[in-house]
């Protein structure tokens, strides 16, 4: 069985079930194409006068969007009666699908999910073949919300009596997410208050520095943020009132006191710890005195055979076997020198602690040893006293021992303890959330400060006047690129094409034409400023492959829109997008004719360049 | 017992009973749909027949005693109510609640179909907002395609009728298009304008629309001084798509647009369903000098029925019941159920066969 059902028998279902028209959402744009593409050569056409009905609204829209007047996908929407709508189209072509769809003529448009909010056409049926989008290079579940606006197509007012919304398998598909999607409550929404750097400077404009903290009290972030301090708030009243039998005893803060007095009892333990009195150099010694290990003592040399400690001798001991045959057991300390010297030595478990052999062996060798021996340097630690606690030596000072609520404290305490540590954190929370949205304000207001946009009263500075204009993604890098004086010079084209790489932010991979070297270098420069923005501001992608299509558009005013098309990969509404886009970043640079007159005009004729074929076609 | 025998054994136990008895015999069997577990648990079995038919024979008589003891609970309930449908559950005791049959396609499909054309009448609830933009503002929450632009455009209507300026606004800029283009016909061409990041048509308009982000320039700039003159004729902003205060990178538009939007104006929020619009409408009436009314209600203009199409080109119905049965995810068609499994069972990594 194929993974998935073949879009020309899906269409024929719904035919058969009368569901037409239908929206199928599918999960790429290239699936979108496929599934066009598989209507190629089949052969359930529509009868004539539909397919007449198609031709006579499509040639509505091409005499008003003469783009389109070519597209590829025209022969199968005339005679299947499908379409594809996605990012990947140009606006006029989305266009014209929706008037298709608003007259009827259609049975299928086939679409993305992601497009889902922007489609504008309702439908008798809604396909849905899949249960996660992709969204900011991850795939993730849909939510709720999101099913329920994808579903939400199904069914016109007025035109439909009911509206079915129909699941199709595909590979990944998860049913539960889907299911739950249709009959849950959708999700409670939440603010995203992010504060950019233009918003900063123009709330600094029109209030002083005082008054912007009752503003931003006003946003729908804080109001959320009070929700939730509210929540914490009774949750600490509520600790308060658990909290009343453990008030104030004998002292005050007898919480604190108690446990003080606690630690310090433990530390104190009235249990003494075995102590081995060690001198530092026998401590340092006994890690070498190993089996084999050649060494000597007051009287004599030997050969150690094994180590230990043990509870009933304090000291750390040896075993040796002695020049004269005999092995002994001495403590550690008797050793008087280390030689460098190990001698084999097959240790055993019991008893001479190493094979017979070996034991005449080593004796054998001990004997042929040397008068003098090389000594092991060892390095003694010197010996530190441990600290005495401080808190320890003034036990004395606690009133607990013989204080009459003792035991009430003693039993109190684990309880009281966790309930105030448990008001101390709420009590933490709750100040974060009444003020960190006026932290992270005045965390830009420092950056602003620091580049000079601000004066340390929080005032606009020559260079922040202007500077408030530039309303757009990544405006500190393009307010700091106009003050080092980067377009200085520079073309309309140029200027455009650094524009539209810092506008576009997509990644998706392709082929482009080749960039000139003059962009090419000042691209590198935008690149290094924009990594030393860092910090600040999230650098762009700054794709060179994507400043060259611009800069072409530009560049060569003979250039048609399907040579521009066919110079790169990139699917024509991402083309159209990224100009369009170039097109609202270069009309804020236009807004700073008064403090950068050059630029705004460079900035005006690349508008004019920009705008013509299929741009100007379209508002 | 021969393998044949096994497996039709097998075949005719429930699939919980199959998964009991791969417990520790099989890896990851419960990523397995009922076929591919029989398949491996026949392949299994090879090995200690003696012991895997044991068991089985275990299970299968424990099967009874197990399910038992929930059986007089259940009802129990029930009981004083109707005797005749508890008596039916003692019946199919061992079977659970979900093998109820579903309904049918042909009854699933039923009232398919154009409706007779009808003069338009406003909803309940289209009346009682543009009622209500009259004492203060309006958070509008109700389903997709339920008939949200009326409410806008009858206001509209009204606040131009007041001599008034109406400002609409919407996320994306292919929406303000077709808006424009939707107002012009409904308004006439001259008195609806467009502002978006390029475009600038009949400014002037007493209708104007725009991109959010348009409309919190205009504001801004009217905080810094630079005024703009029809800011104080301003009778009317309505949000379309606000849900889009959620987003992550443009929803502080939509806080900075009602945050600075003239307290002399009405907003009209227009959002999908959303879990959580009481919260947006307290917070309106938090932050501006007229009350909020909030509008929300969750059932469709147009009922929405869930269906599921197999790959094979089988229709079925996604639930047992017709509509969509709200707050019980669980409540599938059997035979969507069924195959669904089977899907799963050919396409998923348990059966990793090419």
């Amino acid at each position: 069985m194929p993974p998935s059902i073949h879009p020309v028998d899906l269409i024929l279902a719904l035919r058969d079930k009368h569901l037409t028209p239908a929206i199928v959402f599918l999960t790429s744009r290239r699936a979108c194409d496929e599934a066009m593409q598989s209507f190629d050569h089949s052969h359930i056409v529509l009868p004539p006068p539909r397919q007449e009905a198609i031709a006579a609204v499509l040639d509505k829209v091409i005499a008003q969007y003469p783009s389109i007047a070519e597209h590829p996908l025209i022969p199968t929407v005339q005679r299947i009666g499908v379409a594809a709508h996605h990012a990947g189209h140009l606006p006029s072509w989305k266009i014209a699908v929706e008037e298709l769809m608003r007259h009827g003529c259609l049975d299928a448009v086939f679409a993305t999910t992601t497009l889902a909010a922007g489609v504008d056409f309702p439908a008798r049926t809604v396909i849905i073949t899949q249960s996660s989008i992709r969204k900011s290079r991850d795939f993730m579940d849909l939510t709720i919300g999101e099913v329920q606006q994808i579903a939400g197509r199904a069914g016109r007012r007025g035109k439909d009596l009911v509206g079915f919304a129909i699941v199709t398998p595909s590979p990944y598909i998860d049913l539960n997410v889907l299911t739950k999607g249709f009959t849950g409550h959708p999700e409670a929404i939440n603010s995203q208050f992010l504060i950019s750097y233009p918003m900063v400077l123009n709330l600094l404009k029109a209030h002083p520095l005082d008054q912007i903290q009752p503003i931003l009290a006003k946003s729908f972030a804080q109001f959320q943020l009070n929700q939730r301090a509210e929540v914490l708030q009774r949750k600490l009243d509520d600790l308060g009132e658990q909290m009343e039998p453990f008030g104030p005893r004998v002292c005050t803060d007898w919480i604190t006191e108690w446990q003080t007095f606690d630690q310090v009892r433990r530390q104190k333990s009235h249990r003494a710890p075995i102590r081995r009195h060690e001198p530092p150099e026998v401590a340092a010694r006994f890690h070498f005195l190993t089996p084999g290990r050649v060494v000597g003592f007051a009287r004599g040399r030997g050969v150690v055979l094994r180590q230990y400690r043990s509870k009933g001798q304090k000291s750390p001991m040896i075993t040796a076997l002695r020049e004269d045959g005999g092995i002994t057991e001495s403590p550690a300390s008797t050793v008087t020198e280390v030689s460098d010297r190990i001698l084999d030595c097959v240790d055993a478990p019991v008893y001479p602690w190493c094979t017979p052999d070996s034991v005449e062996d080593l004796l054998h060798q001990l004997e042929e040893l040397p008068g003098r021996l090389p000594e092991l340097p060892i390095l003694i630690p010197k010996d530190d006293e441990p600290i005495p606690d401080a808190i320890v030596q003034t036990l004395g000072d606690f009133a607990c021992p013989t204080c009459p609520s003792r035991s009430a404290c003693q039993r109190d305490y684990p309880i009281a303890a966790k309930l105030r540590q448990e008001q101390h954190r709420h009590v933490k929370s709750i100040q974060a959330l009444r003020t960190s949205l006026w932290h992270r304000f005045q965390e830009k207001i420092d950056v602003l400060q620091e580049f000079g946009y601000l004066t340390p009263t929080a005032h606009l500075t020559e260079d922040g006047e202007w500077a408030r204009l530039i309303r757009i993604d990544h405006s500190l890098l393009i307010t700091e690129l106009l003050r080092a004086g980067a377009f200085n010079g520079a073309d309309p084209a140029m200027l455009a094409a650094v524009m539209s790489s810092i506008a576009h932010d997509d990644d998706r991979p392709g082929a482009f034409p080749r960039v000139s070297s003059g962009l090419a270098s000042l691209l590198g420069q935008v690149r290094k400023l924009a990594v030393s923005l860092s910090p600040h501001e999230d650098p762009p992608l700054l794709r060179a492959d994507i400043a060259a299509v611009t800069e072409r558009w530009i560049g060569d005013p003979t250039l048609t829109w399907i040579g521009l098309c066919k110079s790169t990969t990139m699917a024509e509404g991402d083309i159209y997008r990224l100009l369009a886009r170039t097109l609202e970043f270069l009309s804020q640079l236009h807004t700073l004719k008064v403090t950068h007159p050059g630029l705004a005009d460079t900035a005006s004729r690349a508008i004019a360049a920009l705008r013509r074929g299929v741009l100007e076609e379209l508002p | 017992m021969t393998t044949e025998e096994l497996e039709q054994l097998l075949a005719q136990q429930p699939i919980a009973l199959l998964h009991r008895l791969a417990r520790g015999r099989v890896q990851r069997h419960f990523r397995a749909g009922k076929r591919r577990l029989i398949e491996v648990l026949l392949r299994h079995s090879a090995e200690n027949r003696a012991g895997f038919e044991s068991d089985l024979m275990t299970l299968i008589g424990e099967k009874p005693t197990r399910t038992a003891p929930p059986l007089p609970q259940a009802p129990a309930p029930r009981k004083p109510k109707s005797p005749a449908p508890q008596r039916r559950t003692t019946h199919r005791s061992v079977e659970p609640e979900s093998h109820e049959p579903g309904v049918t396609l042909s009854s699933w499909l039923e009232g398919l179909g154009v409706p007779p054309p009808k003069t338009f009448v406003a909803d309940a609830w289209q009346e009682e907002a543009i009622a209500k933009l009259r004492e203060g503002d309006v958070v509008v929450s109700v389903p997709t395609g339920s008939g949200k632009t009326y409410v806008a455009v009858e206001a509209a209507r009204r606040a131009i009728a007041e001599n008034r300026t109406v400002i609409y606004t919407s996320p994306l800029k292919a929406l303000s298009n077709t808006k424009y283009t939707e107002f012009s016909k409904i308004f006439g061409a001259d008195q609806v304008g467009i502002l978006t990041g390029d475009r600038r048509d009949n400014g002037q308009a007493p209708l104007l629309i725009m991109t959010t982000e348009i409309l919190r320039n205009l504001l801004y700039d009217a905080g810094g001084g630079e005024i703009d003159i029809r800011l104080d004729t301003l009778g009317l902003v309505i949000l379309d798509e606000s849900q889009y205060i959620a987003d992550p990178e443009r929803g502080v538009v939509w806080e900075e647009t009602i945050i600075f939007c003239p307290s002399q104006a009405r907003m009209l929020l227009l959002s999908a369903s959303i879990g959580n619009p009481h919260d947006i409408a307290e917070w309106l009436t938090s932050i501006r000098t007229t009350p909020c009314h909030l509008i929300r209600h969750s059932t469709r203009t147009v009922p929405l029925r869930a269906g599921y199409l197999h790959p094979n080109g089988k229709l079925t119905p996604l639930f047992r019941t017709v509509g969509i049965p709200h707050g019980h995810p669980t409540h599938l068609h059997p035979e969507a159920k069924r195959l669904f499994l089977q899907y799963e069972d050919e396409t998923l990594p348990s059966g990793r066969r090419r």
